[in-house]
């Protein structure tokens, strides 16, 4: 039932301009059929079958002035193999008041995607944005906290997210942001976290950032991370990177008591334009897991467009160490024809978990886009996979996709 | 020495230019660029002083962008897109992403055969899993299709084919601390761990234990205390 009350209130938002002349309605409609491979089924052999409605609203302009918009988006699925009821998600459909006092305060009210350092959440309630205080702004949110799980959206009344984050823009591009965030679960506070941003760009090819966020319970950083970005050409990119981090957990759960390793990072990497259609980037990683365990991974990447409407990509990355070797590369390309885009990949994977598995595995795949006009388009994909579990498994989805 | 007035000077001076800067930064409205493609950014942004991004690494890097508040990232996307990847939505039915068993959409990170490959690439930051998923998502595989012995952990394995004892020696305790999230799947309530270390025999707590735990013991009313301390 719920699904069908969210599909309805949808729906019913796009008779809001027969209320109102000036609001105008954006529609986006993707009806679509999937079939794939469930392995944990009674037969992983046998394909499994859905069907989905995806269904987004903009409703933009209710006042004269613009500022006044609504926006949802939400999605009901049917697995029609088996007897499994019909399921819902509403993403989010939210009142967006931009400068609702002059250009001084955002509201946006309903279920929303709020983010900031210190937590960060899918809410049914509040945010406000008070801005452009000179260099200031104060961001506050808060409203329960809803959990997407198992095609579903769950949460409790009393899981809630609530925060704030003060931030500062200063002379250009440097910004400083310090958030606060709780979430509870079941009326009980289960995190509580201070966020500290900056990014500074003291000159035109240079640009330092980090984060930090600390758990106030734990007492201790749960992420740390320190970079530079440096562009000593036009276009070249050179970035160097340190990130640390510290598992934490609510504090209700059993796991909070104990101690754990930080896991850290240092990473390089390198990104060159050779021209407007070439690009090659190289990245190295150092990981570092505790107690003398470490890995290493390397990444190339190469981006092509050697005529017209075609591009394509290629990235190829090796790790190595704890947990496992990895060899891979990844080709996929794109190409347009008239109202058709075309793309075709290959994903091949050589692995070798630590004490266990090993193999190769494959994924051959291909998909067209057809658009029969500007409302109007048609998707169609398949894939193979070759791997550990399957020795042929076709997966793929169709959907038809309007846009009024 | 500067006197008073020498100081009140400098002192509005300051805050004079301060503010004078701080009101010079006016942010970009991408708005009118949304429909752009990522390649024509360059157009602006090479020489102009401010580095593009969108690049080879953005997938990784995009994070702070995003959370920073007042970012732009809302002139050329809505929620969805967002969304899309983060909790597999497919209103935009990219062609390059999978169905995943369950028959949602995942995001391109996870290529080829993903159920092999994970557990090395949850080693890499285990923070990065949480993002999107619930710690229950994991358990569908781990705890509803496997017994213990026959997973792939050291200290899981059992010492002969034959044998009935598990490997559970010093190997839990390393594993454990690097990825002590990949325990909470199989074992929510840690019943498992207590057994053992309720006896006070190794004392599981981190170092700064004293300082935080009267925290901990407030917020969850004693119950997570008592799970091995019957005074509590």
């Amino acid at each position: 039932m719920r699904v069908m009350k969210f599909l309805a209130i949808l729906m019913a938002l796009a008779c809001v301009p027969l209320l109102s002349h000036a609001a105008e309605v954006k529609l986006t409609s993707s009806t679509q059929y999937l079939w794939y491979q469930d392995l944990l089924a009674a037969d992983k052999e046998k394909s499994q079958e859905d069907v989905a409605e995806y269904l987004r609203v903009n409703v933009t302009k209710l006042d004269k002035e613009g500022k006044i918009n609504i926006y949802g988006y939400g999605r009901a699925t049917k697995q029609v193999s088996t007897s499994q009821d019909l399921q819902g998600r509403l993403y989010y459909f939210y009142v967006d008041y931009r400068d609702a006092f002059k250009e001084h305060l955002d509201l946006r009210a309903g279920r929303t995607y709020v983010n900031a350092a210190a937590v960060s959440g899918t809410i049914d309630g509040l945010h406000v944005d008070i801005k452009n205080l000179g260099p200031m702004g104060i961001t506050v949110f808060g409203g329960r906290h809803v959990i997407f799980e198992d095609k579903r959206d769950t949460g409790t009344r009393g899981d809630a997210l609530t925060g704030m984050s003060l931030y500062l823009d200063t002379i250009k591009n440097t910004h400083i942001e310090v958030s606060y965030g709780r979430k509870y679960s079941d009326t009980d506070v289960a995190r509580e976290n201070i966020g500290l941003d900056f990014s500074t760009t003291p000159i035109g090819q240079a640009n330092f950032y980090g984060r930090l966020k600390y758990d106030i319970v734990a007492e201790t950083n749960n992420e740390i991370l320190f970079g530079a970005k440096v562009a000593p050409l036009n276009d070249l990119v050179l970035r160097a990177e340190y990130y640390q981090s510290y598992p934490t957990f609510d504090i209700a759960s059993i796991y909070s008591i104990f101690a754990v390793n930080k896991y850290k990072e240092k990473s390089i990497s390198a990104e060159y334009q050779l021209t407007a259609n070439y690009r090659v980037s190289v990245k190295y990683a150092r990981e570092d897991f505790g107690n003398d365990a470490d890995a290493d991974s390397y990444e190339i990447g190469f981006l092509a467009r050697p005529v017209k409407d075609l591009t394509l990509n290629m990235i190829y990355e090796k790790r190595n160490g704890y947990a496992g070797e990895l060899s891979g590369i990844r080709l996929y390309g794109e190409y347009k024809i008239s109202n058709a885009a075309i793309m075709a990949g290959i994903d091949y994977d050589d692995f070798r978990r630590e004490l266990s598995r090993e193999g190769t595995a494959k994924k051959y795949w291909a998909g067209v886009n057809y658009e029969f006009n500007k409302m109007i388009s048609a998707i169609v994909r398949v894939e193979n996979n070759v791997n550990f579990l399957y020795d042929h498994s076709y997966q793929g989805y169709a959907a038809i996709n309007i846009n009024y | 020495m500067l006197n008073n007035r020498t100081l009140k000077i400098i002192l509005l001076s300051t805050v004079f230019v301060f503010t004078l800067v701080c009101l010079s930064f006016a942010r970009t409205d991408h708005r009118d660029y949304k429909d752009n493609k990522p390649e024509e950014c360059r157009d602006c942004h090479s020489g102009s002083g401010v580095m593009s991004n969108h690049g080879a690494f953005f997938v990784k890097e995009h994070r702070l962008l995003a959370q920073k508040a007042g970012s732009n990232c809302a002139d050329c996307h809505q929620q969805s897109f967002c969304i899309d990847c983060h909790q597999g939505g497919g209103i935009t039915a990219d062609l390059q992403r999978s169905p995943s068993r369950r028959g949602e959409y995942k995001p391109k990170t996870h290529r080829s055969d993903f159920i092999s490959t994970h557990s090395m690439k949850a080693a890499d930051n285990p923070q990065n899993c949480y993002r999107c998923h619930q710690s229950s998502f994991c358990t569908d595989c781990h705890t509803g299709t496997r017994s213990k012995g026959s997973l792939r952990i050291k200290s899981h394995r059992k010492a002969g084919t034959s044998s009935q004892i598990y490997n559970w020696n010093s190997d839990h305790a390393a594993e454990a601390r690097r990825n002590l999230q990949s325990c909470e799947t199989c074992h929510p309530d840690a019943d498992v761990c207590v057994q053992c270390h309720s006896s006070g025999k190794a004392n599981p707590h981190p170092r700064n234990w004293r300082d935080i735990s009267k925290r901990y013991k407030d917020e969850s009313k004693g119950r997570t205390c008592r799970k091995c301390h019957i005074t509590y």
